[in-house]
């Protein structure tokens, strides 16, 4: 009788122990991880509340779709970021109901932003606007603004006080046509600013009035025709010449020889020469790569550098650029939006100004398959120490919404993939639906462009959209620490173009380059921003400025804006 | 005077229109069915003639096109042999260059200039293989390069575009093989 207890509590024990083997190990209650990302919508908080017009609401011709530029700037040079927003016009029955007007936003100490377009005179004179590219094209240290239009382009020079004046025409940018994306960059190393304009469609304002949604698509809706059908306009390329600007293009080898239908431009040193090279995205036609080869000339060479195809050989429809290291291998690689039901396209960079299309292998032409890409960028929005990437999307067609049974809606999420490559090995993961409320809204966005506005080091989103104000999506995740590097050229001038930053921190190295022009007729935050996850010093920086010359900073504690001068 | 031709044909085709329209009721005859007039059959089939030679015709140029990329891949594969064998890697690459362009532009029946040209055709209406193009066998207004032939000229492209700046003689050996196992089978007329 003595011994039935300890049997009974050997059993009860042993049968408790095998319970458990077979069960799942309980859980430690604690609460769920917080995703890397949160954004947050907070355009209309903060004031940014113009509308952005786009042509018709059935959108019978592509300018009624095409959309508009965003970019960040600090035109004051108070170290907050100001905002530009490129307007369209609305149309209705064949005539112009409202001439949109561009809007300069005035960034202030709360996070707000104060509308500063009249004081500041450049509203746009009533043109149909597409792009901005922002650079201080003239030396005098404050940052111009240039907008590309359909009709005569504006240039906006600077003068120091908060104002600006149109300079176009005296310098020779005025361009008529449908403009479309620019980028400044020193082409010929002589320490100024030349400047491509990309060029769309070959049209006038009376066929654009007068347009008529002709093209039947897939048998179901008649829709706005285009860019098949339509003749190609050709991009110009404008040397700076003592502050006016030459039409150079024919004489540095950039002619547009396909009459590409162009939209996105950037200007990068993608072959590691020191030397600014060229990149174009066209829609439904070869991408163009020009390689730089010294004195102002260019070479194109996309087609076997393996960046105007996609990997089956055919054109696609591109709209935006993002330009980036994203695998860590010190080599930029280059990233295409393109037409819905095609991927967009990511070429790695091999080295030497080469790339390879991995779109599949990495994640990202999956992820990208079923929108209609445009504004885009690679940015560390989680601080981690790799660039992740923002896609803005929103289809052409209004009409698409009637037929569910087709792949996709007018008004689309924006996209957001995490990074996950390994050096040599990109790779990408969709987080879209785990980056919180901003990035669940449904427009048609277009322009897209990345930066810091509120200075938390943080990096933010702004981004256009037809027919409605811009959205602001203030970076709300938990990010880890990060640097912020604020340049100053040999004449003061603020971000000097082509430069490039390369920071060595925790046993990795990153590089930003300084462009304007970029995403889809955009201009992102000029300040190279580096995520650095937990390291709390950066080993090195390491400017190298357009001339060449480097500038060097050791041992540099993170979470801080670090102004560098040239020379220092 | 772009239009003259097209002006001349559609006046003709408007004249035996008229001829035909003005011929008497009886002349034509009550019981038979009716049949297209025979002046007119035979003007459509003389203008069938031209509409084949023409179709004949760009696809020889095409084809000249093809040879003169392809003569010109052979010039500067010499001189990218000529340079290696002499150890001057910048002739190398110089020409390795060259040949990658070459090679892009026979995958691609010519440069950026002739794609314009195509892209014309295309927005016209006019596709060279029509049925190829909806049988996935060509791309769209390609007249002689197959996909499948493109796709394997573009990464031969490509990859001599690399080999540009660390150039050995036996892979571009071995890379111009794989391209002129393909580029005599275009060149062959009556494909």
């Amino acid at each position: 009788m003595t011994r039935w207890p300890r049997v009974v509590a050997a059993g009860l024990a042993f049968g408790l122990a095998a319970y458990a083997l077979t069960r799942e190990a309980p859980r430690v209650l604690s609460a769920p991880p917080e995703p890397p990302f949160r954004f947050v919508d907070v355009a209309a908080k903060a004031g940014l509340t113009r509308v952005l017009l786009s042509g018709r609401p059935d959108k019978d011709h592509l300018l009624d779709s095409s959309g508009g530029g965003v970019a960040f700037l600090d035109y004051d040079k108070d170290g907050r970021l100001d905002v530009y927003l490129v307007n369209g016009w609305r149309l209705q029955d064949g005539r112009v109901v409202e001439r949109g007007r561009n809007a300069l936003y005035r960034g202030l100490a709360d996070g707000t932003f104060r509308d500063v377009t009249d004081e500041a005179g450049v509203g746009g004179e009533g043109q149909w606007g597409q792009g901005v590219a922002v650079a201080d094209y003239d030396g005098d240290g404050w940052p111009d603004i240039l907008v590309t239009n359909f009709g005569r382009n504006g240039l906006y020079r600077n003068l120091g006080n908060g104002r600006f004046e149109n300079v176009a025409a005296r310098v020779g940018v005025e361009s008529p046509g449908w403009n479309t994306g620019a980028a400044f960059f020193d082409a010929d190393g002589d320490g100024d600013l030349d400047l491509y304009i990309a060029s769309y469609i070959d049209c006038t304002l009376e066929s654009v009035l007068d347009a008529k949604r002709t093209l039947s698509w897939r048998g179901l809706e008649n829709v706005a025709v285009g860019p098949f059908g339509l003749k190609g306009a050709p991009d110009h390329f404008f040397r700076n010449v003592g502050g006016r600007f030459v039409d150079a293009t024919a004489e540095a080898g950039l002619v547009d020889k396909g009459l590409g239908f162009g939209f996105g431009v950037r200007a990068a040193d993608f072959d590691g020469d020191g030397r600014p090279d060229l990149y174009v995205a066209n829609d439904s036609d070869p991408n163009y790569l020009y390689r730089n080869e010294g004195k102002g000339m260019f070479k194109e060479v996309g087609t076997w550098a393996g960046a105007a195809l996609d990997e089956n050989g055919a054109a696609q429809a591109s709209m935006g650029i993002a330009v980036g290291d994203v695998d860590g291998d010190g080599i930029l690689d280059l990233f295409t939006t393109n037409f819905s039901e095609d991927f967009s396209t990511l070429y790695r960079g091999v080295g030497d100004g080469l790339f390879e299309d991995v779109s599949k292998a990495s994640g990202v032409g999956p992820a990208t398959y079923r929108p209609l890409s445009w504004g885009t960028a690679f940015a560390d929005l989680d601080n981690d120490g790799d660039l992740d990437l923002v896609v803005a999307n929103g289809h052409i067609y209004p009409q698409i919404d009637r037929h569910p049974e087709l792949i996709g809606t007018y008004a689309q999420r924006n996209l957001l993939l995490e990074n996950r490559s390994k050096p040599g090995a990109p790779a990408f993961a969709d987080v879209t639906a785990e980056s919180g409320p901003g990035f669940q809204q449904l427009r048609s966005s277009r322009g897209l462009a990345v930066g810091d506005f509120d200075n938390d080091g943080r990096l933010d989103l702004l981004i256009s959209a037809l027919d409605e104000p811009p959205v602001l999506l203030r970076n709300e995740g938990p990010a880890g620490a990060w640097i912020t590097v604020v340049l100053e050229g040999k004449h003061g001038e603020p971000d000097p173009i082509g430069a490039t930053v390369t920071l060595r921190a925790g046993g990795t190295s990153q590089s930003r380059d300084v462009a304007a022009g970029d995403s889809f007729l955009s201009t992102h935050d000029p300040r190279p921003h580096f995520g650095l996850g937990a390291a709390r010093v950066v080993d090195e920086i390491d400017v190298r400025w357009p001339d060449g010359t480097h500038s060097v900073r050791r041992r540099v504690p993170a979470r801080q804006f670090l102004k560098i001068r040239y020379g220092s | 005077m772009k239009s003259s031709p097209r002006l001349a044909v559609s006046g003709l085709l408007l004249a035996l229109a008229a001829g035909f329209a003005g011929a008497p009721a009886a002349a034509q005859g009550t019981a038979a069915s009716p049949s297209t007039p025979a002046e007119m059959v035979a003007t459509y089939s003389s203008l069938a003639d031209g509409i084949l030679a023409l179709k004949r015709t760009e696809e020889d140029l095409v084809r000249s096109i093809l040879a003169a990329a392809n003569a010109h891949a052979q010039v500067e594969l010499g001189r990218a042999q000529r340079a290696i064998a002499a150890g001057d890697p910048k002739a190398a690459q110089s020409a390795l260059e060259g040949l990658a362009a070459d090679v892009g532009q026979i995958a691609t029946e010519g440069d950026n200039a002739v794609g314009a040209v195509r892209k014309r055709l295309l927005d016209g209406g006019h596709h060279h293989n029509a049925a190829g193009e909806a049988q996935g066998i060509f791309d769209e207004g390609f007249v002689i390069v197959t996909r499948a032939a493109k796709a394997k000229l573009l990464e031969s492209s490509r990859a001599i575009g690399q080999m540009a700046r660390a150039p050995k003689a036996d892979s571009l050996e071995a890379e111009w093989r794989k391209v002129q196992a393909i580029v005599p089978g275009l060149l062959k007329a009556g494909k």
